[in-house]
Parts: structure tokens; sequence; C-alpha cells
């Protein structure tokens, strides 16, 4: 629960739910995230990662249930909660008729620092996210999408928090600025042992970043778990079919049911989950070959979170069904 | 006590970096002050009337001022929700009452400035202020006071309806009090009915009651104590307004 310092920098949540008339926007979540860890908080767009974060950093109470953030209460002892934890949420807070310095010395100030102090603090977080050499008379509102997050990011340091919350940080940044956030991140962890709550909808991202991952959809938990672990779970190997059409792909997934009954099929390619993948190859081929079924191409790796995803909310993430929605299908089809 | 003066502080900067939002509002005031006082004064001639006109119009002109620039909290309110940045300071150890209060109480500071102003240019008009420097400065504390009432309105508006059109508007509909009550000649020459009523239950009048006495007869208890406790209760009640609002736009949106 504790670091070196003895700081709580644990999050627990208890038979969290808030309902928002009929909709459950989070349904019974149960966390317990130990100090010092980067938790992804993984799911699709409306999953209710941003409602959970919400309820953990006190801005909306919870229909019911209970949760603590760095050995707080969230709806007893707001105020404490807030002294302990940064946060930047996924639509950035920000006033654009103030500089950046203007903002984190006022960010500084309601925190309780000096005015000379919150001077440093200013300065060395507009390096430390790469805005110092911008024009200290431009205000906020004039900066990019990615000026304007990594501001944001500055704000949820001033204090040096021992928890630090961000909802989807790097959604819609170009893959440098993503980078950048990535490093910016993993060095808080490594060097303060600040636990960060992360959620996203990148795969990569959790995969890179995280020491334990939850998979949120519909308001509940399906997964939780290290992403190794998770992956395990899919299966040790993946081989993946690629044939010549969407149809050979289909008729390919009823007849290699007997063979590989932990499967998911996507466009053209099926994915197939075994224990030991090479065993079960040569069966494949035979069995494919029997139904006049022609391979473009077979390759064995390595589980990946997107099959872990498909496998327990039964569809692909939507920015990736995005990428190449012309071709693929409506929605993966999973069996375990 | 310290994140209320940030807050102010913040505001008020905000405030200057946009000087449209301020200057119409002084324009229209001295504008008030103009034309009533060359196109009324000789209401001063009446059997009875004690002072100068302009002394009896300028608190029209201040309280007009007012009503025109309390939005400016409101908006402030809606800009910082709209943006975000509302979320932002709610998520520091802030307390709430600042940051709801901050930009009321900059709006009445903002307004207090104006009407100084207003009542500087009444000076160089030929104003004489019957209960002197002291008298003056009641009555900038009065139109502090009546600024705050505003404000907080106009932060209810705003923190209920989340919309700057439908929160200026909500202020608009205060307008309607300027009128309704001894606005453009003294009580005794008022013959309607309906108005005399209108203007008993209407707040503005002991406001102007308070300021005309400071400034065309001198000190007056009764109608400094009636104007000042008015006043002071409408802030209350709007500032409260303004928190309990506050409260459903935090927790439930």
């Amino acid at each position: 629960m504790s670091n070196e310092d003895g700081a709580d920098r644990s999050i627990t949540a208890e038979s969290l739910r808030r309902d928002f008339a009929e909709l459950h926007a989070v349904d019974g979540v149960d966390l317990e995230v130990p100090g010092g860890q980067i938790f992804g908080f993984l799911g699709p767009n409306g999953a209710g990662k941003s409602t959970l974060v919400k309820i953990l950093t006190t801005i909306l109470n919870p229909t019911s249930g209970r949760a603590t953030v760095g050995g707080y209460d969230v709806q007893r002892q707001g105020g404490k909660v807030r002294e302990a934890i940064g946060v930047a949420l996924q639509d950035v807070g920000l006033d654009p008729l103030m500089t950046s310095r203007e903002l984190l010395m006022l960010q500084s100030e309601l925190f309780g620092t000096p005015r000379d102090e919150a001077r440093t603090i200013s300065e060395r977080l507009l390096k430390t996210v790469g805005l110092d050499d911008v024009d200290p008379k431009k205000r906020s509102g004039a900066y990019s999408g990615g000026m304007k997050r990594r501001l944001d990011l500055a704000l949820a340091l001033v204090h040096d928090p021992r928890i630090l919350f961000l909802d989807e940080p790097t959604t819609g940044l170009d893959p440098a600025s993503r980078a950048d956030i990535w490093e910016e991140v993993r060095r808080l962890n490594d060097e303060l042992g600040m636990t960060i709550f992360l959620t996203t909808q990148y795969l990569e991202e959790a995969d890179r970043l995280a020491d334990q991952i939850a998979i949120i959809n519909k308001g509940r938990i399906v997964a939780q778990g290290t992403p190794e672990k998770l992956k395990r779970e899919v299966g040790d190997e993946v081989v993946e079919l690629q044939f010549g059409s969407r149809e050979e792909a289909e008729r390919a997934y009823d007849v290699v049911e007997a063979v590989a009954p932990n499967r998911q099929a996507a466009n053209r390619e099926l994915r197939l989950y075994f224990g030991r993948a090479a065993e079960n190859v040569p069966e494949l081929v035979r069995v494919l070959d029997g139904a006049g079924i022609r391979l473009q191409g077979l390759t064995i790796e390595q589980p990946s979170l997107d099959d872990v995803f498909l496998r327990v909310t039964g569809e692909a993430l939507e920015h990736e069904v995005d990428e190449a929605a012309e071709d693929v299908p409506a929605a993966a089809e999973v069996t375990s | 006590m310290n994140d209320i003066l940030i807050l102010i502080g913040r505001s008020i900067r905000n405030a200057l970096r946009q000087p449209a939002t301020i200057l119409p509002n002084i324009g229209i005031s001295v504008f008030f002050l103009f034309v009533y006082n060359s196109g009324l004064s000789s209401v001063a001639q009446l059997p009875g009337f004690q002072g100068t006109y302009l002394g009896f119009i300028l608190p029209v002109s201040i309280v007009s001022a007012a009503v025109g620039g309390a939005g400016l909290a409101g908006q402030t309110l809606i800009k910082d929700i709209d943006n975000g940045y509302f979320t932002k300071l709610l998520l520091t150890p802030t307390r709430r009452l600042a940051v709801i209060w901050g930009p009321m109480i900059a709006s009445a500071i903002i307004l207090t400035a104006q009407v100084v102003l207003v009542m500087f240019i009444a000076l160089l008009m030929g104003l004489k202020v019957a209960a002197g420097p002291g008298g003056f400065l009641l009555v900038v504390v009065l139109a502090f006071l009546w600024g705050m009432a505003f404000a907080g309105y106009a932060a209810f508006m705003a923190l209920k309806t989340k919309n700057a059109a439908a929160a200026q508007a909500a202020t608009f509909a205060f307008f309607p009090l300027i009128f309704l009550s001894y606005t453009f000649v003294p009580k005794e020459y008022v013959t309607a009915g309906w108005l005399k009523v209108a203007a008993t239950i209407n707040p503005t009048t002991y406001v102007f009651d308070s300021m005309r006495s400071l400034l065309n007869t001198g000190w007056d208890s009764t109608s400094l104590i009636v104007g000042f406790a008015v006043t002071f209760g409408f802030a209350t009640l709007t500032g409260i307004m303004a928190l309990w609002a506050a409260r459903g736009a935090t927790k439930m949106s």
C-alpha cells in the first residue's frame, strides 16, 4: 500500500456503481491498485473509464459503493484525496486567456505553494514537458492540441502528487508527442514512485506502460492482471491463417472447429489459440486441404492484448475497427 | 482566504484582457447620466425637491451598471465550465466557495471601479455630495454590495443553465426593476397606485433612497439602515443560491 516514505499510494474500489438514469456507466467495479504501479485501464469509448476516473478523483459521486485513493475515502475525505492526486482529464482544462506560466503559478498557489517556490516549480515543469522555449506571452488558447496536453500534464504535477490520474493522455496526439508522454509517465513512476492510473483506448500504450491492466466493457471489469498473465490466458501461442477472401476465411472458421475450438475471425484472417501451436499445424493444414480451402499464409506468434481484448469483450477496440473499416466485418466472433 | 484572493485576481486580470466585456457597460452608465440629467433636470425645480437632479439620477446610472455588469461573473463561470478549467479548479484543494465567489467578487470589484469612475464624472459635472467624502464612500460600498447581489444571481443562472446566452438574458430580466420604482421623479410626484405598490416591494427603491439621501440630503440613518439591510440580504440570498447551484453542477453532471 505504501512506499518507503510511508505515504499511501494505493487505489481501491468496492462494488462501485454510477448510474445515469437507465444507464449503468460504472456497474459494480472492484479494484485494488497497489502503490507505485502503473495501472492501465483499457476499454472502448463509452465503456465507463472516464466516469470511474471522475469518481476516483472526487468530481463525481458514485451512486453506491466505496472507493479510497491514497488511503482516503473519495466521498468523505475529498479534500485529502485532492491534495494527494494529480489529474489530467481527457478534455484538457486550460483557461485560454492565461499563459502557461500564469496557469502553473496559479495552480501551484492553489495547492498552497508560496509564490517564489511556485515560480521555480513552474519553470522546472515547463522544461520537463518541453514547453520552456514557447513565447512566454503566448496564451494557452493559441497552443496546439499536443502543447495543451503537455501543459495540462504539467498542471497535474505542480504539487508532486503521490498518485497521478491520466485519462486517455495520448488520444489524438501524433506519434512523437505520444512517445514523449510515455517517456514522462515511465520517468514519474520510476524516479518518484508515483502510482499512475492511466486510462487508454490504445492496446499498445497499455502493453508498453502498465504493470497491471484492467479491461472495462459496458461498466464492468471483464479482465484484470499483468499484460503477460492476460495474454497467457488467451493461449501461449497464436496461429494466424490468411486466406484469399472473406468467404474462404468464414468457411475455414467452421472447418477448423475440431482442431482449434479457441479461435476468432477478422476479415480474411483467422486467429487460433493453442498451448503449443507447432503441434497442431500439420492437422490444420490437412483439414483445410481436405475442405478444398487454400491457405495464403500462416504465421505463429505470441498473443497480443488485441487478442485478450477481443476475447473478453467480443469486439475490437473502436479506433482499430475504424482504421480498416472498409473491409472488416461488423464484429469478430470469439469462441473459447 | 488565500484561494479566494487568488481566484479574484485571476478573474480581474482576465476581464482586463478583454476590455470589450467592460467598456460597453461604462458607456451605458455615462450615457444614462448625461441623457437623464440634461433631459429631466427641470424636475429639480418642483416644489419640495431636495438637492440636485444630478444627485437624484446618479443612483439610477449606478444601479443599471450593476445589472448590466453582473453578467461578467456568469460569463466567466460558463467559459470555465465550457473549456474544462472549472473542473481543473475543482480538482485542487480550493474550496468550492472560492471557485464560485471568486468570479462574483471580481465582477463586483470591477463594477465598483466603474461606479467610482462614473461618480468622478458626476463630480466634474458639478455633483456636491451632501454627506461629504464619507457619503461618497458609502455609495461606493452600496454599489459593491448591489454588484455582489447581481453577480450571485448571474452565477446562479450560469450554473443552472450552463448556457452563456440564457445566463445573459436572465440578467436582463432584472432591468424592469430599475424602472418599477421612483426612478425619475420623487415619490411625492408619482400618482399611479400600481407603481407605488411595485416600488414598495422593489428592493431597488431602498438602494435609490439610501444613495439619494447620501448624495442630496446628508446622513439619514433610517434610509441607510434599510438600504444596507435590503442590499446585504439580497446579496446573501443570491450568494447562497449560487453555492447551492454549484453543488448540483459539480457532483451531478
